[in-house]
This record gives structure tokens, sequence and C-alpha cells, in this order.
């Protein structure tokens, strides 16, 4: 009995330990990040030049980020974003809470690295996404959402997250 | 002049309090308000690092409340509101985790812990 009793003195705590250290220890871009795919939602909007938007166009593999004239971070990623869509990386904005106005002057001014961005003034769209704010993007393949960065996209987490997705979907087709 | 200072300090109080009232939920009877306030307090704010969207100010919770104020006047079960939520925002976004995986550990650990604890203790009395 006393045996035991060291035993469980002595592992309990490694048990509890171990415990605790695996999820403080998990990336928390990376957990967020995973989940079930699922369909991309219904929606009926236009682009920013005001034309509506075809639910075919995203077929493939494209990143959807959420961006707007307002946003502080959306201009510190868009540099990134530049350098992914001159690397043939087909990205789709979502002008989120925004003025089309507003949003076609930030895009002259910083330069527009999007195939076309839909524009969600009251972001119903943004919401059956799960948008939470501005920054976000998603990765898209064949209509299907398979994964989700929230905030700044940036080197480290296009390397983590989205770039071995996009290898493997490459691979299966 | 204590009674004008009085005066001053409480009529920030007011018009503070005023300013966080600006939207107002009417309901057809007092069940729906019931559920809509218990709901908005068990639906976590995806942008805050703990709290619910009741609790917040945040866009995004304005717009969670918006959605299940419109859902609780829809007629839509308590069940079938936190499914809408969890389908956009995720498990996470239910402050009450469902009993399920992964989850029976959130739930029934502690218990589990303070048996194992009893069960030392009455050990280490008998040793």
């Amino acid at each position: 009995m006393n045996q035991l009793l060291r035993f469980l003195i002595v592992i309990l705590p490694v048990v509890v330990l171990i415990f605790f250290a695996k999820i403080l220890l998990i990336d928390e871009d990376i957990k967020f990040s995973t989940f079930d795919s699922k369909n991309f939602p219904e929606f009926q909007l236009n682009d920013l030049n005001g034309d509506p938007v075809q639910s075919e166009s995203l077929n493939g593999i494209k990143i959807l980020n959420v961006w707007a004239s307002w946003c502080i971070t959306c201009l510190v990623e868009h540099p990134f974003l530049t350098r992914l869509s001159e690397q043939n990386i087909q990205i789709i904005g979502l002008n989120y809470k925004d003025s089309d106005l507003k949003a076609n002057a930030w895009l002259e001014k910083h330069g527009n690295p999007y195939l076309f961005s839909i524009y969600d003034p009251r972001g119903d769209l943004a919401f059956d996404l799960g948008v939470t704010g501005a920054p976000e993007s998603y990765l898209i393949i064949n209509n299907q959402v398979v994964s989700h960065i929230q905030g700044e996209m940036n080197q480290r987490k296009w390397n983590s997250i989205f770039l071995p997705l996009i290898q493997q979907a490459k691979q299966g087709s | 002049m204590i009674i004008k200072k009085f005066f001053i300090f409480f009529s920030f109080i007011v018009l503070s309090t005023s300013a966080f009232n600006q939207v107002v939920y009417e309901f057809e009877d007092s069940l729906q308000e019931k559920r809509f306030y218990s709901l908005i307090s068990e639906i976590r704010c995806p942008k805050c690092t703990s709290g619910s969207i009741a609790s917040s100010d945040a866009p995004v919770s304005r717009d969670l409340k918006n959605k299940v104020y419109e859902l609780v006047l829809d007629g839509s079960t308590d069940q079938e509101i936190k499914t809408y939520v969890s389908e956009r925002f995720g498990d996470f976004s239910d402050y009450r985790p469902s009993l399920e995986g992964s989850n029976y550990l959130l739930w029934f650990g502690p218990f589990i812990f303070l048996a194992l604890m009893l069960v030392i203790f009455f050990i280490k009395r008998r040793v």
C-alpha cells in the first residue's frame, strides 16, 4: 500500500505537469487554424467595381483575405500579400465593413494584390465565415474553407499553416 | 459647494451609463427577453480573451447579439441558436461545453481528481 502511495505521489504531479505543459505549448495560431473544413457560405454580393461575384471564382486554391481601409494591421501585412500575389498565389479580398469609395482609394494608394475584392459593407458574409475582425485570412480549396488565420498574415504563419495544406492539395490533385 | 460638486459627480455617473445603453432590444414577451439575456451570457466573445458577448462591446459581439436577438424573435430554440453560432465561430464560442469527446475530462476531471485525493487521504490515514 505504501509503495502504491509513493508511486502515486511521484507520478500524479508528473502527469498533471505534462497535461498542462501540452496545453500551454500549443502554438496559438495553429490552435485556432485547425478545424473541420466546411463549404463556403452562400452569398450574393458585388465586388468593389459593382459586378456580382460568381461562386465559381472560389474554385481551385484561393486565399481569402479580410481587409478594410480603416484597418491598420491590414497595412502591415499588405507588403507580404503583395509578394504572395507576385508568386502567383491567387488572393481574393473581402472588404469588411468599409465604404467602397475609401476601399478603392486605399487600393489605389497601396497597390492591389487581389484578383478582386468582395464588397461586404454590413459584414454578412464575414459573419457566416466566422470573421472576428480584420485582418483575417482563409484558405479555400474548391469552395471548401480549409483553414483560418486570425490577425496579421506573415511568412511564419504562411509557412506553418497554409503552405503545408496547399502542397498537400496540389499533390492530391 | 459640496452640493455642487456632488451634482457634477452624480451627473457624470448618470451620463456615462446612458452611453452604454445605445442598443435597446424590444421583445414580445418576458420569456424571449429572459432567453436572450441568458444566451448572450453563455456565448463567448470571439475577440476577447475571456468574456461573454453580453459583457463585450467589440463589433463582432454587437453583430452576434443582434443575430441572437433576431433568432430569438424568429422563434429558434436555444440549441438551434448555439449551433448557429458554433457553426460559424467554433465550439469555443459556447461557454457551456457540450458533454462529448475530450470535454468529459473538462466536466468530470475535477471530481476524478477529488476522488483520487480522498482515496490517497484515507489510505494514508490507515497507514
